[in-house]
């Protein structure tokens, strides 16, 4: 039994750590935010030059050989940060899903994703879809050696501002078959992709594509046509575990924060901390992260050293208590915050909206619990 | 025990469903030219501009029963918009404890909705403590005037006010609740400065208020110096038992369950799916005793009696209510409620989802922390003494 990061993960946490603390400040985050591209390139060279970028690649692309558990010492100090940048689009999932299909595609793509010159996005929700990875209509028809994309593709994350896109579609099949469904990588620019970017709840960016008659290669298709929702079902988990590790940093930050408020906080002659009713409210707030943070452990685990089956079941529970968990702890932290907690000008309120956002990704609390059950 | 309406009780919401029919907004209507000739006519009614108002003063003189009755209605129609401020907040107040010229000064505008008014009570360090606060008032040496220095906080609709009650200190010699001052204060002069303050919805309705050196002729002063708590207490009371508005989360649970059956969940809907079915059932139990446990509270007040117990909790039942309701309709509206500002994508409903549920986090902080109303009914309902420390 050994729950110790690596010597090297340790390196990596710590100067993961040191990199928010030195360039997350909430007021830079915030006009990074505003502007755009919503992010720092600037940082994003910043990240590719020290190594970030291509943890979860193989050696053979260039990357690091690295697996979810290193994933999960990036992203729960980008959770303690509210970091802009795009690494969960760019590297867990559209690089994700290129690594997964691997052959000559990978080959190209991902030395340009690991040395940050490169970004993709991962377009799989629509308008319809809700959570179902495969309720697709978007199609893709066989056309002399290659295919025509048609279709509308939601909420794709910095979808506006990635370099290619990997676009689910299918090629049989029915709306919701899980046959059928297949992968494609297609230029941002490309004729027929119009792409209408917008601002989230949380600061991020995400996009709404539309898909008129858009030609691909065959060439383009990653791994094999048809089987396309394993590979999307993979990079889902993966994701998850990222956004779950991101919130359990998020968490932290609540908690804390509001425990050093509320010892400053004086009202009724008496800080907030001395009324026993709040007290226990931050001791559930406390309980609850290190719950979260435990699952997070297990199921990161599972995924990296065990066998599919199980990983997957704890994928889904540990989805399912970021989201009430998440909730629980935000909502505490601004109720116990009053006035303060409701105002932009304080951290707590941008942690809580990125845990509101993160619950709404690849399926919320709800949608995992039935999962979980089933 | 009887819950049917009597026919007096229906043909008054018969009268009170045609007038909001007859008077409706028209698309193409000026917008305030048709908000102000609204409440005209429902003064003409006999007071339907002012509802809570004593009959002495122009109100309607309503049973309790009627009151309810128009509660109700209100929920189903589009009224002009409204502020509580005037109305509402300070009317009662310059009615009880004011002088007939103040009355005679500030009433009838205040009743044509032709000024707007803004709350100054809270301050950085006087929240749910509120009689801690400490923005200063001094009378002047020829007595004429008070010079104000503070700071107010949360002021809601500070940037469209005329003027501002405000809660002042005059004396910090006592105990806290002493020594302190109602005043009227008008917002457009020298020394007073509105600065916003983003919510986490990413709305302007609060402020932040400066006021620096700020004159204010001792005839707006409202009663008594130093006894200023004691109004303002009977107010803040006021507030509490308007926050439940259990009639209209009922008519928002409504286009809840029509909004969860828009959304497409594979082959069915999203009021298929049995954990969200759920939460809408529960919430909707919720509210069924809500919706009783308010007309047993109206019940004793028709008959007269003090409030009973059962009128404490519908302000806490309420908020929470009207939290679960924003909340669900985030959660109906999946990924989609987490587009920021106007963006519309997916279903319509879910546009600003997310940001709706942010803002109804604060409904159980403002006009008293649910904690703090906690405690009032530990206290004053329970009769739970506390040993003191």
């Amino acid at each position: 039994m050994n729950f110790e990061l690596s010597d090297e993960q340790k390196l990596i946490g710590e100067s993961v750590e040191r990199f928010v603390q030195d360039n997350y400040e909430l007021e830079t985050r915030r006009k990074l935010a505003e502007q755009d591209p919503g992010f720092s390139r600037d940082y994003w060279a910043q990240m590719a030059e020290l190594g970030w970028l291509a943890l979860p690649f193989a050696e053979e692309h260039g990357g690091f050989g690295g697996n979810q558990i290193d994933t999960m010492v990036v992203m729960e100090q980008f959770g303690k940060g509210l970091v802009l940048e795009p690494y969960l689009a760019s590297i867990v999932m559209g690089g994700g899903a290129v690594k997964r299909a691997g052959g000559d595609l990978a080959a190209e793509v991902l030395p340009k994703v690991i040395d940050g010159s490169r970004q993709l996005a991962l377009a799989y929700a629509e308008p319809q879809s809700r959570f179902d990875l495969h309720d697709v209509t978007t199609t893709a028809k066989q056309d002399g050696d290659g295919y025509v994309l048609n279709g509308h593709k939601s909420m794709v994350l910095h979808g506006a501002t990635a370099d290619q896109i990997v676009v689910s579609a299918r090629t049989g099949g029915g709306q919701i078959d899980t046959d059928g469904i297949s992968l494609f990588l297609i230029d941002a620019d490309a004729d027929g992709v119009k792409r209408d970017g917008f601002p989230t709840v949380d600061g991020l960016r995400a996009c709404e594509i539309e898909l008129k008659d858009v030609r691909v290669g065959a060439d383009r298709l990653l791994g094999e046509a048809g089987k396309g929702f394993e590979i999307l079902s993979a990079v889902a988990n993966d994701a998850i575990l990222a956004l779950a590790a991101e919130a359990v940093g998020a968490m932290e930050r609540l908690y804390k924060d509001t425990v050093e408020y509320t010892q400053e906080r004086v009202q009724f002659d008496h800080p907030l901390s001395d009324f026993q009713v709040l007290q226990h409210r931050m001791v559930d707030m406390f309980m609850e992260y290190e719950q979260s943070k435990s699952l997070l452990y297990r199921a990161t685990l599972e995924a990296a050293q065990g066998d599919a089956e199980t990983a997957q079941r704890t994928i889904h529970a540990l989805k399912h208590l970021i989201g009430r968990n998440g909730i629980f702890i935000g909502e505490n932290a601004v109720q116990l915050h009053g006035g303060m907690g409701m105002t932009e000008e304080l951290a707590i309120g941008h942690y809580f909206k990125r845990i509101l956002v993160i619950d709404s990704q690849f399926g919320n609390a709800d949608y995992h619990l039935e999962k979980f059950a089933a | 025990m009887d819950i049917e309406l009597s026919s007096e009780d229906l043909a008054f919401r018969d009268e009170v469903r045609q007038f909001f029919k007859d008077n409706a907004y028209k698309p193409g209507d000026d917008y305030n030219q048709w908000r102000l000739d609204w409440f005209k006519k429902a003064r003409e009614k006999g007071g339907w501009d002012v509802p809570k108002w004593p009959k002495d003063f122009g109100g309607p003189g309503w049973t309790p029963t009627q009151h309810y009755i128009w509660e109700q209605e209100t929920a189903r129609a589009t009224l002009p918009w409204d502020m509580p401020f005037g109305v509402g907040m300070v009317a009662p107040i310059i009615m009880g404890y004011g002088n007939e010229e103040q009355q005679q000064r500030f009433l009838p505008d205040i009743r044509a909705r032709t000024v707007n008014w803004c709350q100054g009570y809270s301050e950085p360090g006087a929240g749910s403590d509120l009689a801690s606060l400490k923005t200063k008032a001094v009378l002047s040496e020829d007595g004429s005037h008070y010079v104000v220095n503070g700071q107010k906080i949360w002021t809601t609709a500070a940037h469209i006010a005329d003027w501002m009650f405000c809660l002042t200190r005059t004396d910090d010699s006592g105990k806290k609740q002493e020594g302190i001052t109602f005043l009227l204060i008008p917002m457009k002069q020298e020394g007073i400065e509105v600065k916003p303050i983003i919510t986490l919805g990413g709305n302007h309705t609060v402020n932040t208020v400066y006021l620096t050196d700020v004159k204010v002729p001792v005839e707006n002063r409202i009663g008594e110096e130093g006894k200023g708590w004691t109004y303002a207490k009977g107010l803040l009371q006021h507030e509490r038992t308007g926050l439940a508005g259990l009639s209209r989360s009922l008519v928002a649970l409504e286009g809840l369950k029509e909004n969860a059956r828009s959304v497409t969940r594979g082959n069915g809907t999203l009021m298929d799916d049995g954990s969200f079915r759920a939460k809408v059932a529960e919430l909707e139990v919720d509210l069924l005793a809500a919706e009783y446990t308010e007309l047993r509270s109206l019940a004793s007040a028709q008959a007269g009696a003090a409030p009973g117990p059962e009128s404490s909790i519908l302000k806490l039942k309420g908020t929470e209510i009207q939290q679960r309701i924003q909340k669900l309709t985030m959660e109906a509206g999946g990924v989609f409620s987490a587009a920021w500002g106007d963006k519309s994508v997916g279903p319509k409903f879910a546009r600003g989802g997310m940001a709706g549920y942010l803002a109804s986090r604060a409904y159980t902080i403002y006009g008293g922390a649910s904690e703090v109303q906690k405690d009032v009914i530990a206290k004053n309902v329970l009769g739970i003494k506390r040993s003191s420390k």
